[in-house]
Parts: structure tokens; sequence; C-alpha cells
């Protein structure tokens, strides 16, 4: 127990003792026991990305909330480059000794996986792994998923009922004031009231505060397929655009159509065809999948056990934001240097 | 029965998808603990193949999840 009697760490048990009996007891599971005071309904989780304005923004298209967090990341992106390149020393410093970090990394991987040609590949490697790795990042921000415009009853139904959903599984949340923009407050625990009985009673929401559902502002990049996916189609295009490059049309192509070789290298040829496909796929999917469940993760975790309950988790999203970004580019590497290798005599 | 079969059904499938990833990763990270006692040299390039191969096998686990939450949500 000599542990113990040091200060710091003492301290340290106390504090994060007493934050988690707080949270413990705010949070979802001190509602039920009627102590609910710090925490927040659950989030309305929905796969597709939201729109940020309940009106179409540009012809009868919705700028969803994803779209503008993309656009911030490449934004901060670029401000990062233009201050790495700005005056570029000998013995770098500040951005670019990070940025110089990450590309010699990659130059040895490149190196190391495809020798000479992987000059070619390096940029958009190194370009996708920047991208998703500060687009998973910036995804943990507090604010995100958090702040957001009031859907008004009045749509929410109209959503559910276009989708046929039982209105009495819609919960609305009740915010307080009558803005448009509101934020789910503390202690609203219990503050919900489904969409059937407001719609038998709009009187059920006391003055002064307003039902409805919290469509946040902004919402991490790769939780969207349609980012994913264009990332992962990019990615294959521009394997095929090497490979094509490197070999020519028929060389490339006779790999996936393989006439020469007999009926069973013919089937192989299909099912490599077919394997390119999967890999667009995959790469979605993964990066969608690993980002999009550690969101959810985190609105669950929040949603029990308000203050540090979410701590380890968010320690877990940006270790896995990193790996993942690691991955999706390391995997465009390797395919495009085993595409562009010759075919191998079998 | 409380609850309707979707949550079950996502629950079920979440549960069993990740039975055949997680024994897969497990063979994965046991060959590399392997070969980097018999060759403790090759220490990064073994980490760096073995976390390619643990992601192939993860992104199974993540289609069952992706099939889960669509059940759930969608």
């Amino acid at each position: 127990m000599k542990l113990l009697k040091k200060p710091k760490i003492l301290l340290a048990i106390i504090l994060f003792g007493t934050l988690g009996i707080v949270g413990l007891a705010g949070g979802a599971l001190g509602d039920a026991f009627g102590l609910g005071f710090l925490g927040a309904p659950i989030a309305a989780l929905q796969l597709p990305a939201e729109p940020i304005t309940s009106k179409p923004n540009i012809g009868s298209f919705h700028i969803t909330n994803t779209m503008i967090t993309t656009w911030a990341t490449i934004v901060i992106l670029l401000v990062m480059s233009f201050f790495a390149t700005r005056k570029i020393k000998e013995v770098p410093s500040g951005f670019q000794n990070l940025f110089e970090v990450v590309i010699e990394y990659f130059q040895k991987l490149g190196v190391g996986v495809s020798g000479k040609r992987s000059a070619q590949f390096i940029p958009l490697v190194i370009t996708i792994f920047l991208f998703i790795v500060l687009a998973n990042w910036i995804g943990i921000l507090p604010g995100f998923g958090t702040i957001g415009w009031i859907e008004t009853p009045h749509e929410a139904i109209h959503h559910a009922e276009k989708k046929d959903k039982e209105l009495s599984k819609v919960t609305l949340n009740i915010f307080d004031g009558s803005g448009n923009v509101g934020v789910l407050g503390f202690g609203s625990v219990s503050e919900t009231v489904t969409a059937e009985e407001w719609e038998h009673d709009h009187d059920i929401v006391e003055d002064g505060k307003q039902a409805g559902i919290l469509i946040p502002f902004l919402r991490s990049a790769n939780t969207d397929i349609n980012t994913t996916l264009a990332i992962a189609l990019v990615a294959m295009f521009f394997v095929h655009f090497w490979a094509l490059r490197s070999l020519g049309f028929f060389a490339h192509a006779k790999k996936y159509i393989n006439i020469k070789q007999g009926p069973i290298w013919f089937a192989v040829g299909i099912l490599e065809l077919i394997s390119e496909i999967a890999r667009v796929i995959s790469f979605t999917f993964r990066l969608f999948g690993n980002i999009f469940a550690g969101e959810v993760l985190l609105v669950a975790m929040a949603f029990l056990i308000p203050i540090i309950g979410i701590m380890p988790f968010l320690g877990i999203e940006l270790f896995v934001g990193l790996v993942q970004a690691y991955i999706f580019s390391m995997l465009t590497l390797v395919f495009a240097s085993v595409a562009g290798a010759a075919h191998d005599e079998h | 029965m409380e609850g309707d079969v979707a949550s079950l059904g996502a629950g079920i499938a979440m549960g069993v998808g990740a039975l055949g990833p997680g024994i897969g990763i497990g063979i994965l990270a046991a060959g590399a603990m392997q070969s980097i006692g018999r060759n403790p040299e090759a220490v990064g390039l073994i980490q760096q193949n073995m976390i390619l191969a643990i992601a192939f096998t993860e992104a199974i686990a993540i289609y069952a999840l992706v099939v889960a939450i669509i059940i759930k949500f969608v």
C-alpha cells in the first residue's frame, strides 16, 4: 500500500473516484433512481448523414453535416501544409517536422514494398493517410454530435411516416427556450416524449419549452458511407490507372480475362475481377464500420456514465482513427504495387 | 416478447459475426508472437505484416457490425 501514500496518486484516485460516482449517479443509470441530474437523453443516431437545415440548400440538394466536417478537414490540412512549407529549413521544426515524419515513414514503407516504383504511389497514399487520420481525430472534439438544430415535431412525424415507422417509437426530446439551435441540456435524461403522445396532446410540453429532435451540425466525416466510398473509389481507380500506365492495356487486362491458359485460369481471372469490386466494398465498410461504431459507442457511453465513462473510449477512438488511416493507406500501397507487377508465370 | 425482432436480429448478427474474426485474430497474433520470439531482429517487418493481416480479418467483423446496425436502425 505504499503507492497510496504518495499524495499525487491519492489525489488522482480520489478525483476519478468522485467523478465516477457523480457520473454514475447523474447519468442514465442514476436516472432510474431519480437522480439523473447530469445526463441527457440518448442522441438520435441514424445511418445516413443529416442535413443541416430543414429546407434544401441548392436546388433540392441538402448540405449534410458530414460534408461540413469534410470541408473543415480539408481546410485544416491546407492550412497546416501552408505553414509547413512556408520557410523550408534544413533542420526542420514545427509543422515541417511533423510532415517530414509522415512522409519519411511512408517513403521507407513504399520502398520496402515496391522498390523504385513507389515514388508515383506515395503522394496519394500519404494524402489518404493524412485526410483520414485528421478527419477521425477531429470527430472526437467536443461539439460534435451535441450542438445542433432542432427539428420540429411536425417534420419529425412527417419523416417517420414517410418511412412507415410507428409513431410511438419516435422519441422527441424537450428543449428549453424556443430558438432553432439547441443542445441536449443537463438533467434531461427522462425528458422525452414520444411522438404519439405529442400528437395526441400538444400541451404535454410545458410553456417555454419545445419538443423536437436534435440534429447535430457536425458529425465525423467518415461516418458517412459516401465519404469512405469516395476515398475507396479514388484509391482503386488510381491503382488500376498506375497498373495500366506501367503495364499497358493488354498486359493488365490479361490478368483478368485470361483466355490463353485454359478454363480454370479463366475462372481465376473472373474471380480476380470480382475481388477488385470486393476491395472497394471492403475499403468502404472497414473504415465506415470502425468510425461509425466508435461514434455510436461514444454516444452510448456518454449517455450511460456522463463525465468519465467516455474517457477510455476517447482513447480507443484516437488509436482506432490512426490505425484505420494507416491500414487504408497501406492497403492502397500494397494493391498498387501488386497490380503493377507483371503477371507471374503459373 | 418485449422489444422487436429487429433488436434480436441485430444482436445475433453481431454476436455470431464476431466469433470467426476473434479466433482468426488470436491465431494471427499467436503466430506473430512465436516468430518474434524466434527472430527478434525482424520485429518491425513482422509487426507491419501482422497489422495488415489483422486489418483484413477485422474487416469481416466490421461487415457483421454494419449488418447489425442496418437491421437495428434502418
